[in-house]
């Protein structure tokens, strides 16, 4: 049970990471026009705020890939020194403070948007986008990773308690230097 | 404050808490146990104006365009190109190690990914052709760290934007210091094989007819390079805006080798989301622990601790120098940065230093982090692309080039026009 709630997270989580990076590059191509529209005294104006949207819900849709790909960084110097049993007590302990932590985060991310709804607030630029518009998506994205992290802990301190170590390490671990490399 | 700063970071860093998080809860210790009012209710709209950034979305798009460089093979060809164009040299395609990495750290941005790609072509060259395994894999490892010096440089942005510095100067500043590494590195490698011959391999020498060729396979290259540090040094170009050129300058150059197809893309696509995120994660942290450091007062402490201490200024970047080889050797590079920036770089500048010259300073020091055991990201990179001998080979392999990076901190030190000549001379 707890194998394929990770698979199903993992391929969900892939096809995220595989719409937030369209949206980057379609972004890249964007930006890329206007530069060249620019040399001919051209612009669609406005680039620059929707990059800046684009990267706020591009980073808060992201982070649950890293997480399932084991890529948010950590220093595993004293973790390898342990056995596997102890390797998994400090798998849980930092996915643990991380759910937390992202909880926090995104329980203090929403009266952002809560302003932005009571007030109608646009942005101070040209295009006035309404930014509960972005802000919406841009906060969805943090209260995904939190659940995301809930559901990954849950699942690993399953397999924890089955001391089926080695499946709770390919899920929560930490990759050794070389392997984060590639 | 700093010291419970200190311990903390320590203590969170070795639980293997993920490093981002270990800055978010130093920041929110500091609210509770510094702050006279709730900075926990600044965290919302900070996280927000921090991601919804225009500048930081460079990075995604750097990453990217190495990315594609990488995984449509466009570096196999440049590592053959320069084999042609040095291995004239003693030392042979150690030269070609470094020229490889440096140019593509010109492109890449990123470290482990440029020793990850020049490893994984030159390995199999090295036993072909009978190089001493330590500094043929030493001089990979030291390459690949140009990455985060020579523009464009992911790092330098992080700095820029962590300390408020002009990501543009920043860039410039990076441009002499990195080839002077580079030449430096090919320096102390001639150096060591004329010394002794036995470890650097037969030299090979190529027709004028080979090295042209060469070159036609090295211009689309030097263009992407050129492009992307022209606009931005004629102010056509944001670093965003440039990064996007160089984006679909690498979708071309990739095309045009025939190498391009979606399955590049894809892959391109989500290594890049997974590196912003995490990247993402470390520098939304740091914000937040900046802030919180900043509204705590951590001013008012530095300059009472700085009193106290009755350094001279000269002496503060000699401790500051001291404390990040000592780190490095167990925090790796964006960490160590990140973890630093927020208490380090007020310190310095305090004492009348220049930001944007101490960080090329600090990217040098940090630089030496990746190769410095036990914690050498490059060392395993290196050694991972190896997969036989032993590792200490390689960590033995890299002190020459260690040495010449203690040369350069000690230039920098001495002449900071090395990295403010540039930046200065386009204002």
């Amino acid at each position: 049970m707890p194998e394929r709630l990770l698979d199903g997270l993992k391929a969900l989580n892939r096809r995220v990471a595989s719409l937030v990076g369209l949206a980057l590059l379609l972004c890249s191509a964007f930006v890329l026009i206007d530069v060249v529209l620019r040399q001919v005294h051209l612009s669609f104006g406005g680039t620059d705020e929707i990059s800046g949207y684009v990267m706020a819900i591009a980073t808060s849709w992201g982070m649950g890939y890293a997480l399932m790909e084991l890529g948010h960084v950590r220093i595993d110097l004293i973790r390898t020194r342990v056995g596997a049993a102890g390797r998994s007590l400090f798998d849980l302990f930092s996915l643990f403070t991380l759910s937390a932590s992202v909880t926090l985060i995104a329980i203090k991310c929403w009266p952002v948007l809560e302003r932005s709804l009571a007030n109608s607030s646009r942005a101070n630029t040209p295009l006035e986008t309404p930014l509960a518009w972005v802000q919406l998506p841009w906060l969805a994205g943090w209260v995904y990773f939190a659940l995301i992290s809930w559901i990954t802990l849950l699942a690993a301190l399953v397999l924890v308690m089955r001391r089926e170590h080695a499946a709770a390490e390919a899920a929560i671990g930490a990759l050794g230097e070389a392997e984060a490399a590639k | 404050m700093i010291l419970y700063c200190s311990v903390g970071l320590l203590a969170l860093l070795s639980l293997s808490i993920p490093v981002g998080i270990v800055l978010f809860l130093l920041g929110f210790g500091i609210d509770i146990f510094f702050s006279p009012f709730p900075l926990i209710r600044g965290l919302g709209n900070l996280v927000w104006s921090t991601s919804n950034n225009a500048t930081l979305i460079a990075i995604p798009f750097f990453v990217l365009l190495g990315e594609i460089l990488v995984r449509s093979g466009i570096a196999t060809r440049t590592y053959a190109a320069l084999d042609r164009w040095v291995s004239w040299l003693p030392g042979g395609l150690v030269h070609a190690n470094v020229a490889t990495a440096t140019m593509f750290s010109a492109t890449s941005g990123s470290s482990v990914a440029t020793a990850a790609t020049v490893a994984t072509v030159a390995m199999p060259q090295a036993e072909k052709l009978g190089y001493d395994p330590k500094l043929f894999s030493g001089a990979i490892a030291a390459g690949g760290t140009l990455g985060i010096m020579i523009p464009p440089s992911i790092n330098l942005i992080v700095y820029g934007f962590l300390t408020q510095s002009s990501i543009p100067k920043l860039f410039l500043a990076g441009l002499l210091p990195g080839l002077g590494l580079a030449l430096g590195f090919m320096a102390i490698t001639v150096l060591i094989c004329l010394i002794r011959p036995g470890l650097g391999g037969e030299r090979r020498l190529f027709s004028a007819a080979q090295m042209l060729q060469a070159l036609v396979q090295l211009i689309p290259i030097v263009l992407l390079f050129t492009v992307i540090i022209g606009t931005i040094y004629k102010g056509w170009a944001t670093p965003t805006e440039a990064a996007s050129v160089g984006v679909f300058g690498a979708v071309a150059i990739a095309a045009l080798f025939g190498t391009m197809n979606w399955r590049v893309v894809s892959e391109s696509l989500m290594g890049t989301v997974k590196i912003t995120a995490m990247i993402m994660l470390v520098i939304l942290g740091a914000s937040f622990l900046n802030f919180t450091l900043a509204s705590a007062g951590l001013g008012n402490e530095l300059s009472a601790l700085l009193d106290g201490l009755g350094l001279s200024s000269l002496g503060l970047i000699l401790v500051v120098v001291l404390i990040y080889i000592v780190l490095g050797f167990f925090i790796e590079t964006l960490s160590l940065m990140v973890v630093t920036i927020p208490i380090i770089v007020p310190l310095v500048v305090a004492q009348g230093y220049d930001p944007i010259w101490f960080g090329i300073l600090m990217i040098v020091l940090i630089e030496m982090a990746l190769i410095t055991p036990p914690v050498g990201l490059n060392l395993y990179v290196v050694q991972g692309a190896r997969r036989s001998g032993r590792m200490s080979e390689v960590m033995l392999g890299a002190i020459p080039y260690v040495v010449m990076m203690l040369v350069m901190v000690g230039l920098l030190i001495a002449f900071p026009q090395i990295a403010l000549f540039l930046p200065n001379a386009v204002q």
